[in-house]
């Protein structure tokens, strides 16, 4: 299944808690105060719904969202 | 100092419905909860829709995921703090304690994440699996929710993890270690792996929960949440809080016989326990709260128990059975017992006692058969749990 930004953004909206227009493609997941427990579950979810797989080290506090779509669009082949 | 622990606030959620002033009229008017569950056992459960309303207005962010287990606490507490007028009090911080009684954790957390694994084959469950269902996680969310401080756990035994929790609550209060205490029990017991492991204990009733009645064939399961709002009467009158009535007394005593079977003799030391503490004389006209499972064996020896104590006619006793009406909700049973009968006492009505059809001569108790009237200022509220683990509460109206 192809990701778009958009199904990405909406897990992570839904995972986070976080409302979807405050999810900037620029902003780091700490500048968005996401902790480590929404993060892991926010990266399950994507490779659920997609069926990926992210490895654990692939992402961290200092990588920002738009890193985030860029590895799973890429996942996915998109 | 009075050295009383009152009750200023109380709140529940159960199949019966979301608060007192839902359930009340429910139970005591004669309604009853229990439903079929699609499987081979009926269950009493909770409106789910209902119950996420009823926290609709919270930030939920840094809770992470909810399990009932969590989601029914945080429901009675608002309600329990909302009417002790403490939402936002100062006096909700480190001299506030959190003492909750749960018997199994989250089952349905546990269900998804073992049948993903163990049917499905997956390599991975959701992230949030152990913390949504560690069994202590309740008393964790309420803390948050509330911004508490001072001491807070979850107090585990089974069927009678809530009477502990508060009976342990009151002595924090009563010592002068804490001043008001957030105490009860939450379950949420009903996923179908929880069920089906219920239902081959055999003691599972496959109609309805019918106790001290002479065809009385088990338990049937519950699921919600109960709890109070207890603090040294000092304090409550210093605030000018409303007081509900008193936890006045607490017996607590281990069988140390067998991992299922009561044991009369453990029972009894519970019960006179509890009188003694309370300072509540045994003779003394009261509404009991009986543990009544419905099973075969623990009504017959818990009336047995009942009866030395108090007498072959338990004169001046009124008996009510509410798990006829809402269930077994294990490990938040007795706090909504007591809720319940608190609520009676200061009603002067007692619960009818649903689904009995005869009378069982090993059971010959002054149950209240019909919504009954009766006038005294004691509740006694029994819980024997699996395992030998017994705890009694004492409450008394307010004077």
């Amino acid at each position: 299944m192809a990701a778009t930004p958009d199904a990405i953004l909406d897990v992570l909206a839904k995972e986070t808690g976080i409302d979807r227009s405050g999810l900037r493609l620029d902003a780091t997941f700490a500048e968005l105060d996401i902790g480590s427990l929404d993060f892991v579950s926010a990266l399950f979810m994507l490779e659920d719904k997609f069926d990926i797989t992210i490895e654990p080290d692939s992402l961290g506090p200092t990588s920002t969202i738009n890193d985030l779509v860029a590895l799973v669009t890429a996942r996915t082949g998109g | 100092m009075s050295g009383r622990v009152v009750v200023t606030g109380m709140g529940c959620i159960s199949g019966l419905g979301v608060g007192l002033a839902e359930t009340w009229p429910k139970i005591v008017g004669g309604e009853g909860a229990i439903g079929p569950t699609g499987l081979a056992v009926p269950a009493a459960r909770v409106d789910a829709g209902r119950c996420a309303a009823a926290l609709s207005a919270l930030d939920l962010r840094r809770m992470g995921q909810l399990d009932p287990l969590s989601a029914f606490a945080l429901v009675a507490t608002l309600e329990a703090v909302g009417q002790a007028g403490l939402a936002g009090h100062s006096s909700l911080a480190r001299r506030t304690a959190v003492v909750l009684g749960c018997g199994s954790g989250g089952n349905a957390t546990i269900d998804t994440a073992f049948e993903r694994f163990y049917a499905q084959g997956r390599s991975k469950v959701h992230p949030q699996t152990i913390p949504s269902s560690m069994i202590s996680a309740p008393a964790s969310h309420v803390a948050m929710l509330l911004g508490l401080h001072g001491p807070a756990m979850v107090i585990s035994s089974a069927c009678a993890s809530s009477a502990h929790a508060l009976g342990e609550a009151m002595h924090m209060v009563r010592s002068g270690r804490v001043d008001v205490a957030i105490a009860g029990g939450s379950e949420a017991c009903l996923s179908p792996g929880s069920l089906i492991a219920w239902a081959s204990l055999g003691v599972m009733a496959p109609d309805t929960c019918r106790p001290f009645s002479r065809d009385r064939k088990g338990l049937v399961l519950g699921e919600g949440a109960a709890v109070l709002v207890i603090e040294s009467e000092n304090h409550a009158l210093a605030r000018g809080a409303v007081i509900l009535g008193e936890l006045a007394g607490y017996g607590t005593s281990s069988d140390a016989m067998d991992i299922t079977a009561p044991d009369q003799a453990g029972i009894e030391l519970a019960i006179r326990d509890a009188h003694e503490d309370a300072g509540l004389p045994t003779e003394a006209p009261a509404l009991i709260s009986a543990h009544g499972t419905g099973t075969r064996l623990n009504d017959k020896v818990e009336a047995a128990a009942l009866t030395a104590i108090y007498g072959a006619d338990c004169a001046g006793k009124t008996i009510i059975a509410t798990k006829s009406a809402h269930g077994h909700l294990i490990g938040a049973t007795a706090a909504l017992e007591f809720v319940i009968g608190m609520r009676a006492l200061a009603a002067g009505l007692a619960p009818p006692v649903l689904g009995y059809s005869e009378p069982d001569p090993d059971c010959a108790l002054p149950l209240a058969l019909g919504r009954t009237a009766f006038a005294c200022d004691a509740l006694v509220s029994n819980s024997f749990a699996f395992g030998g683990l017994n705890a009694v509460l004492i409450g008394r109206k307010a004077t």
